[in-house]
């Protein structure tokens, strides 16, 4: 047996060496080994570890010769798709986005919505499909952010640290302050937060004029600070809005009723309960009415059924709708 | 008696340490600066690494081997045949010094994990105390039975019938145990439960719980009860642990700080647990039955005398039978998986097939197709010992030209590493104008359709290589009838109901517009075809033309899936491509209702059918054995492949979007260093089984010597 087991032996380190060998060749191709990110400054040589290591940007784009993505657009020179360099495209794409939104985009401001917003203007012949680098698992910082864009401006542009650190444009001053908000509500994105918003919050409240009314009106909500709006879906019954509170009605043939108070007149009221329909329960047929205030119409449960990424997403477009109405 | 006792007393020392380990950690909270230790200077991720896949090797053989052990115990004792009673109990004695390894890897696991990133594992150990308790009970569990079920082997082995009363009370708990699974199945007892795990627990739990206690009659199927226990509880080890796993890619039931905002139950039953259970399940079935072909090889190309080799020739083939059921479901296991990576965060999708791991999906392409074309080879290779199947060496050029076509299809990638000048020739695109089309999701769902539809062919030519004519299925009675409607039936309902549910399908449940639907029902009509050629299949079967149903069910099967929707997989792409993971799903079903009507026919087509000549076990080639023990070595590679990839998908978070990986050294490594580490695992591994199967052979050589006594 032992004879064959050597035999084994030799055909196993046979395979292991073709093993090694397609892995060494396949490393070299894809340009070696990455390190951990460490400390670094917003400027291009930080932004070139960010691309190349913490941010993924090089899962999508290339930079000319380095790198071999072509899920997003190559950000060096790269054949007739791509004759411009990032750094001077940036410019070009700046006038046109000037163009169609009638504000002044600088080469900056173009670069920082690209990364902020990535679906406003999307390159032709790609999707819109760039994640969001500021939510988890990517998760830069606004920092980082700022030196990504040092690098792609100095593919073939001009630095401009000063409309980058020191005097950053309004447009671009938005951005920043979107993704600060979004990272402030523990780095979730916002536009996928719009739809677990829809999914489970627009049928009971309202926003920007659309939903349902069995909860309060959620319009502004980020007025009220990120606190707030954690702790509300956290524990609902903690932050009662006042004509939401809640009221067990005993009506005097025995049935219970629970629900919010939404009409009150001398002959009767109304009790609108969780589902949205509204029961008018005349004041002669009432036994008791009584407030609950350790309840709310929203689910008790509802964080359980959210995931943290959900929560996360919820919260970060929750925290943007004030810059909405202002917008308005 | 000593001996047995020093074995439980190593076997319970790790469990001991676990628990007192468990105990003795201070929580940890996700928010907290992480702490990280190194020992002796080494890199503590890779210490990890090694430790976690060497002690996942082990487990994965100490959970796959009983899995068929059992299986093949029940032929033996169904059909009365001593042989397959003597080969389940030869595959149960290696595990014996595996499991006491497995053990010993994972007490030194868990000391590594809790010294060396004691914040996280601070943290775990926080929110699954409670299943860590569970897990470290059920060890105990595994370990008693493992060792009752080996070493009770010949004292229950009797078939004296207990009393009418004790089957009576077997009988009724066993009724109960079954109608309880059913209405766990169709969530009626755990409705609240998400719809895979109650599956997995239905299916893989209460239902063969209940199957084992019906068929308990006398000591034989006690010992086969134990055996079935012995799973159940091997696989609940396994569903803990990948709980684990799956918490630290999905996690659910904590908020973004870490905090509990939800029930341990929502944490343990996250979103990849089960998806990852499922393909864990199959592979470690895949996984042991090889390892015991390669024990098999490694004795046919050192044995001595023809009896031997007929032996071991013959144990080599039934593992690799197993192996082979295993491997046909196992891309489809992997694809629900990815499925449900994507669901959990796209970008961690993406970062799967199209970022840091799109050139290891390439290496996993390249060891999976060879998986199968080498299974394929030793089939074929196997049909040199059955007299008169020459007649059907003309088919294996047909099949290996589809395999090899379909594998290189696969193997293309969507885009080719080319140099910037070499991007410019071609306009700045990396993409063949051609070969892009083979890298796309349709082409790899057609190809990999037809390579198991190969494969399932291959064996049916083996099935029937020696034997002269199909029998009439018409004169078996009854038996053939319901099995073959019934095989049937299934078929009607796995596609039909899919069918079905894609003809009623909103467009708008995939964020498509209304008239969008042309493709659902497009796809929904082909399978109402695909049910109808099912019902003809049967009805030929039945009426003793069983080589034609088994033909036009196949070739009907086969241009479904490899020809018509790998082609309209294209259109669906362009036009509607959130569907395409819906198309892929059309496939998988009618390739899965394809083999188990063509199985039922099979079963019935050559059943007493005159034989050429009688099976010559022992007359392959050595060649063939090594093919044996690539595909054992290849199959391990593979494991630690894919598990590099499923822990790397978490990038720079030890919990993803909860707790980040602060350690320096968080980055996803090269697939260099994958392949050095995962090469370092699979060889101290195959070193570690080799020594476990010598002490095997020279523990039954002492025994052999010893007699009976």
């Amino acid at each position: 047996m032992s004879g064959s087991v050597v035999r084994a032996g030799v055909f196993l380190l046979v395979l292991l060496g073709a093993f090694l060998w397609i892995g060494r060749s396949i490393t070299n191709l894809t340009g070696g080994e990455k390190k951990a990110a460490t400390a670094f400054e917003i400027g291009p040589e930080g932004g070139e570890a960010i691309y190349w290591g913490k941010g993924r940007c090089f899962t999508c784009h290339s930079v000319g010769d380095r790198g071999s993505a072509v899920r997003g657009p190559n950000h060096g020179q790269a054949g007739e798709r791509f004759p411009l360099p990032m750094g001077t495209r940036a410019v070009e794409r700046a006038k046109e986005r000037s163009k169609k939104t009638g504000k002044e985009f600088t080469a900056v401001d173009y670069l920082i919505e690209s990364m902020s917003d990535p679906g406003a203007y999307v390159v032709e012949g790609y999707k819109n499909e760039m994640a969001v680098v500021y939510a988890p698992p990517i998760s830069l910082n606004l920092d980082e952010i700022k030196a990504v864009v040092t690098y792609l401006q100095i593919q073939g542009g001009e630095l401009d640290m000063e409309a980058i650190e020191a005097k950053p444009s309004d447009v671009t001053k938005e951005f920043y302050a979107k993704i600060g908000a979004a990272q402030a509500a523990g780095g979730g994105d916002p536009g996928l937060g719009e739809e677990v918003f829809a999914d489970n919050c627009s049928d009971c409240h309202m926003l920007n004029g659309e939903g349902g009314e069995v909860g309060p009106d959620l319009t502004g909500i980020a007025a009220k600070g990120l606190k707030y709006i954690d702790e509300s879906i956290r524990s609902p019954a903690s932050k009662i809005v006042k004509g939401f509170e809640v009221f067990e009605v005993v009506k005097k043939d025995g049935r219970k009723i629970t629900g919010t108070k939404t009409r009150d007149e001398a002959g009767e009221i109304d009790i609108t309960k969780a589902d949205g329909d509204v029961v008018t329960i005349p004041r002669d047929e009432l036994k008791t009415i009584t407030e609950d205030k350790t309840k709310t119409l929203m689910p008790a449960d509802l964080i359980e059924a959210l995931t943290v990424k959900d929560f996360q997403d919820v919260l970060s477009f929750l925290i943007l709708q004030k810059q909405k109405v202002a917008e308005k | 008696m000593s001996t047995q006792l020093s074995r439980k007393a190593r076997l319970a020392l790790p469990l001991v340490v676990w628990v007192f380990v468990i105990l003795a950690v201070a929580p940890a909270f996700a928010l907290e600066a992480n702490e990280y230790r190194q020992f002796l200077g080494l890199d503590s991720r890779k210490v990890i690494w090694f430790l976690a896949q060497m002690h996942l090797f082990f487990a994965a053989f100490v959970l796959g081997v009983p899995l068929f052990a059992v299986i093949i115990e029940i032929v033996g004792w169904r059909n009365g045949e001593e042989r397959f009673d003597k080969l389940a109990y030869e595959f149960t004695s290696l595990l014996s010094v595996a499991y006491a390894t497995t053990a010993a890897f994972g007490g030194l696991l868990a000391f590594a994990l809790f010294t060396l990133y004691p914040t996280f594992m601070g943290y775990m150990a926080g929110i699954f105390k409670d299943v860590m308790f569970f897990y470290a009970l059920l060890f105990f569990g595994e370990t008693f039975l493992l060792y009752l079920y080996y070493y009770g082997w010949n004292w229950l082995s009797s078939s004296k019938p207990f009393g009418l009363a004790t089957r009576r009370v077997f009988q009724g708990l066993g009724a109960v145990v079954v109608l309880i699974g059913l209405a766990f199945l169709f969530g009626l007892i755990g409705p609240e439960m998400r719809g895979d795990t109650r599956v997995f627990i239905a299916v893989l739990y209460i239902l063969p719980l209940g199957a084992g206690l019906l068929v308990i009659r006398d000591l034989k199927s006690s010992h086969i009860m134990i055996g079935i226990l012995l799973n159940i509880v091997g696989t609940a080890i396994m569903q803990l642990a990948n709980s684990w796993a799956g918490f630290m890619m999905s996690p659910a039931g904590v908020d973004a700080e870490g905090v509990m905002t939800g029930s341990l139950w929502q944490a343990f039953e996250n979103i990849l647990a089960t998806p990852i259970a499922v393909h864990r399940m199959l592979g470690n079935l895949a996984f042991g039955g090889l390892v015991a072909g390669s024990y098999a090889a490694v004795r046919f190309i050192g044995a001595k005398t023809q009896e031997e080799k007929a032996h071991y020739d013959w144990m080599g083939y039934i593992a690799n039978f197993v192996a082979i059921c295993a491997l046909i479901p196992l891309p489809f296991a992997g694809y629900y998986l990815g499925r449900e990576v994507y669901s959990t965060s796209a970008i961690m999708g993406n970062n799967m097939m199209g970022g840091d791991f799109s050139w290891t999906f390439i290496i996993q392409a390249m060891l999976v197709g060879s998986l199968f074309l080498i299974s394929n080879y030793y089939l074929w290779s196997g049909m040199t010992r059955i007299p008169g199947s020459e007649r059907y060496y003309k088919f294996i050029k047909f099949i290996l030209a589809a395999i090899v076509i379909s594998f290189a299809v696969w193997l293309t990638p969507h885009n080719l590493p080319l140099t910037g000048s070499e991007v410019g020739a071609m306009g700045g695109t990396q993409y063949h104008p051609t070969l892009k089309f083979l890298g796309l999701m349709p082409a790899k769902n057609a190809v990999i359709n037809l390579i198991i539809l190969s494969t399932f062919f291959s064996f049916l030519l083996y099935r029937r290589g020696n034997k002269k004519d199909a029998v009439s299925i018409k004169a078996q009675g009854n038996l053939p009838r319901i099995v073959i409607s019934l095989a049937g039936l299934a078929a009607i309902a796995i596609v039909g109901q899919y069918a079905a549910s894609l003809l009623t399908m909103d467009p708008a449940t995939l964020d498509l517009p209304a008239d969008r639907a042309q493709y659902f029902h497009t796809v929904g009509y082909l399978l109402v075809f695909n049910c109808a050629v099912a019902l003809v299949a049967v009805a030929l079967a039945l009426t003793d033309r069983g080589k034609l149903a088994q033909g036009l069910y196949l070739a009907v099967t086969a241009f479904n899936v490899a020809i018509f929707l790998g082609v309209y997989g294209f259109v669906v792409m362009e036009r509607a491509s959130p569907f395409l993971r819906n198309v892929a799903v059309a496939q998988f079903l009618q390739l899965i209702a394809c083999l188990i009507l063509v199985t039922a026919i099979d079963m019935f087509l050559f059943k007493g059918a005159k034989e050429i000549g009688a099976l010559k076990w022992g007359k392959m080639t050595v060649r063939s054995q090594y093919a044996l023990l690539a595909l054992t070595f290849i199959i391990t590679m593979n494991m630690g492949l894919m598990g590099f990839i499923r822990s790397g998908l978490r990038g720079d978070w030890h919990i993803y979007g909860v707790m980040r990986d602060t350690s320096e050294w968080a980055f996803t490594p090269s697939n260099y260093t994958m392949t050095q580490m995962v090469g370092l695992s699979v060889f101290v591994f195959m070193v570690g089984v080799a020594f476990m199967f010598w002490l095997g052979s020279i523990a039954s050589q002492k025994s052999e010597k010893g007699g009976a006594g």
